[in-house]
């Protein structure tokens, strides 16, 4: 007996949703399976980073504000991605983001008013926009691959934070560590549920993912993106330009995650110190995959990976399972949903043992 | 002139495991493959490495662990790309997210616990004059990177695997319907491509500091897939840009041991020079006229052989 694969006349839409949820549950299974035979113990390893974070509701706090910077980084990679522009560099924009209101945060430092807080996000997201502008001016000018343009930055990015948190923006007080000071009152992010530390950056995280998914299924811009990625000769046609395309999806990605990075300073951080890149940005284009590059699917795409981020925490202070565990998890996840596509576009068929004819 | 010789030194030790990396990402393109995930091999072949040295004191057994395992992990990346046709960018993003944390997982019992660097291939007789040191002071890997510059010249150029590899590179539908396999070729490429990034990987414990630290390679990996670009697919322009970028990262590391004037400049600024300087690289590259004209046609396209 044997299949073959045979091409569909349409995408499966059924596959399309099944398949993120199949290789979730295949990640399970075989990261089960793989950690035992690796010496741990695989289904513990399995219950604490994928159920318990759900079951425990004192992680629930901890899943709101790591999906946070996830889905509002995801949210922009789906876009970028759609309109076939690799930014690969989301953790340098986040970084940029967050330095550009630590500046803000800084130079205000002492002062009170509800402007403070609007400038530094405001800043962060022109700081992340203006880092991507970077890769897409040399993509639509001299056409220089973007994926590693935006890499390259990332990686400068994090020696920028280290020089700023040594010398220009040392914490006075801070007992020669490298960090600056704790930021005023004023620039502080608020919690938005009393007694917790959830603050405002969740529910900026859902309305900028419900505002991308409006505008990405009704607006020219959404259907711009969609169909330059999808089919750049006949975007050509349609007078949309490639360039302009280039441009909205850096700018719209990198400001996004440049969004990220100040919340994240401002919430969890309140200061910037050497741990500040935290390696969301990698992490968002998991998610953005995962989510079918859809922005209500980045949704759901955030949360699974913050489980895992707050239950590869959990594993290892229950069963020593060590950090880089999490990692692994979140790769497996995505290999098994790139693996799945195949589904997407094609059926399996079981066929005769006779080849089939004229097959080429 | 003793100092001149030890950066010489330290460059080539910089540069060896950029351009053995490279060299395999080379093949693994002119297949008309893209594999992003060499960084990811690379951790993966350095971890290897480190464990086998650690277990059996034989750099050679070291090397050719990192080369198996670089190997293995490639093939997570051929079997998705080839023969379930995924998307290659996003799975060597994977299989570089993949190997950073497989290899942290696996580095992490070995953490403060060194291991020996791999010693000179010649005899110390050899190199005691300083200038016989330029000529034969290094281990292995670093004649081997040679070796293999000029080897997959050849090969791509003069031998009939290389042409056929070529045509699945250039026109992968043409190469199949005169009978060749294109899957099968692409596969070896990519996998002679993991065990050279497990090679490279390798050189990192073996051959610069002795001692496993997490993402060890810090970005390496990616340095060599754009110094493919900015070598136009060419194996001796791959030489000169990998020691181009030896020289960065060695004026990088003689400003943090406090090198008279190269100190002025802020460490961070150094650390940062080898990553703005491939950017400024690929622009200049772009700006000639002939820029992308060598790249092999069928570059990250999947073969689709029944549309």
């Amino acid at each position: 007996m044997q299949f073959r694969l045979e091409k569909r006349q349409e995408p499966s839409q059924l596959m399309v949703y099944a398949t993120p949820v199949a290789a979730v549950l295949l990640t399970m299974i075989v990261g089960a399976i793989i950690f035992s035979l690796i010496g741990y113990d695989g289904i513990g390893a399995v219950r604490e980073i994928f159920l318990t974070p759900l079951t425990n509701s004192y992680k629930w706090q901890d899943l709101g504000i790591k999906a946070a910077p996830l889905i509002i980084i995801g949210v922009g990679l789906s876009i970028a991605y759609r309109a076939n522009v690799w930014n690969i560099g989301a953790e340098g924009q986040y970084v940029m983001g967050g330095l550009a209101g630590t500046w803000v945060a800084l130079a205000t430092y002492g002062m009170t008013g509800p402007w403070i807080l609007p400038l530094m996000i405001l800043a962060g997201v022109v700081g992340g926009a203006l880092y991507a502008a970077i890769p897409a001016f040399f993509k639509v000018r001299l056409n220089v691959n973007e994926i590693l343009t935006s890499l390259m930055l990332t990686y400068a990015s994090v020696q920028l934070i280290y020089y700023l948190i040594r010398a220009p923006w040392k914490d006075p007080m801070g007992m020669g560590f490298p960090q600056t000071r704790l930021f005023s009152e004023a620039a502080r992010l608020p919690t938005v549920i009393p007694g917790t530390i959830v603050h405002l950056g969740v529910p900026i995280a859902i309305l900028v993912a419900f505002v991308a998914w409006f505008i990405m299924s009704r607006s020219v811009f959404g259907y711009q993106m969609k169909v330059v990625g999808a089919a750049p000769h006949a975007a050509r046609y349609g007078g949309f330009s490639e360039s302009k395309t280039i441009w909205l999806a850096m700018l719209v990605s990198g400001g996004l995650a440049g969004l990220a990075g100040i919340l994240e300073v401002a919430g969890p951080f309140q200061r910037m110190v050497p741990g500040f890149p935290t390696n969301y940005g990698f992490t968002a284009i998991i998610v953005a995959f995962l989510g079918r590059l859809n922005p209500l699917g980045v949704i759901f795409a955030g949360v699974v990976m913050a489980i895992t981020f707050v239950g590869g925490e959990v594993a290892q202070t229950t069963i020593g399972l060590p950090n880089a565990a999490t990692g692994i998890f979140q790769a497996m996840v995505l290999f098994f949903l790139l693996a799945g596509d195949i589904l997407v576009r094609y059926r399996l068929r079981r066929v005769s043992s006779i080849p089939a004819s004229g097959a080429a | 002139m003793d100092i001149t010789i030890a950066i010489f030194i330290t460059l080539v030790g910089a540069a060896t495991p950029i351009l053995i990396a490279a060299l395999g990402e080379l093949v693994v393109e002119k297949a008309g493959v893209l594999n992003l995930g060499v960084e990811g091999m690379m951790l993966v072949g350095a971890i290897a490495g480190f464990a086998a040295q650690f277990y059996t004191g034989n750099p050679y057994l070291a090397l050719l662990a990192g080369a198996f395992a670089g190997a293995a992990t490639s093939m997570i990346f051929g079997f998705l790309t080839l023969s379930l046709s995924a998307n290659q960018t996003a799975t060597g993003l994977a299989l570089t997210i993949f190997g950073t944390g497989f290899s942290a997982l696996a580095g992490a019992p070995f953490s403060a616990r060194p291991i020996e660097l791999m010693r000179p291939l010649f005899p110390a007789e050899l190199a005691t004059h300083p200038m016989w040191r330029v000529l034969f002071g290094y281990s292995a890997p670093v004649y081997f990177s040679f070796f293999m510059v000029f080897a997959i010249w050849y090969f791509l150029k003069k031998t009939r695997a290389g042409l056929i590899l070529r045509a699945v590179g250039e026109n992968d539908l043409s190469a199949h319907s005169i009978g060749y396999s294109v899957k099968g070729v692409r596969y070896a490429a990519v996998m002679f491509g993991g065990a050279m990034a497990g090679i490279a990987g390798a050189c990192f414990p073996l051959l610069l500091t002795p001692q496993w630290a997490e993402r060890m390679t810090a970005g390496r990996g990616w340095i060599a897939v754009a110094l493919v670009v900015f070598a136009s697919w060419k194996p001796f322009r791959l030489l000169a840009g990998a020691y181009l970028f030896g020289l960065v990262m060695t004026m990088e590391l003689y400003a943090k041991a406090g090198g008279g004037p190269l100190s002025i400049i802020p460490s961070e600024l150094w650390a940062a020079l080898p990553y703005l300087a491939t950017i400024v690289v690929l622009v200049l590259i772009s700006l000639r006229r002939d820029a992308s004209t060598n790249a092999p046609a069928c570059l990250g396209k999947p073969f689709l052989p029944s549309n």
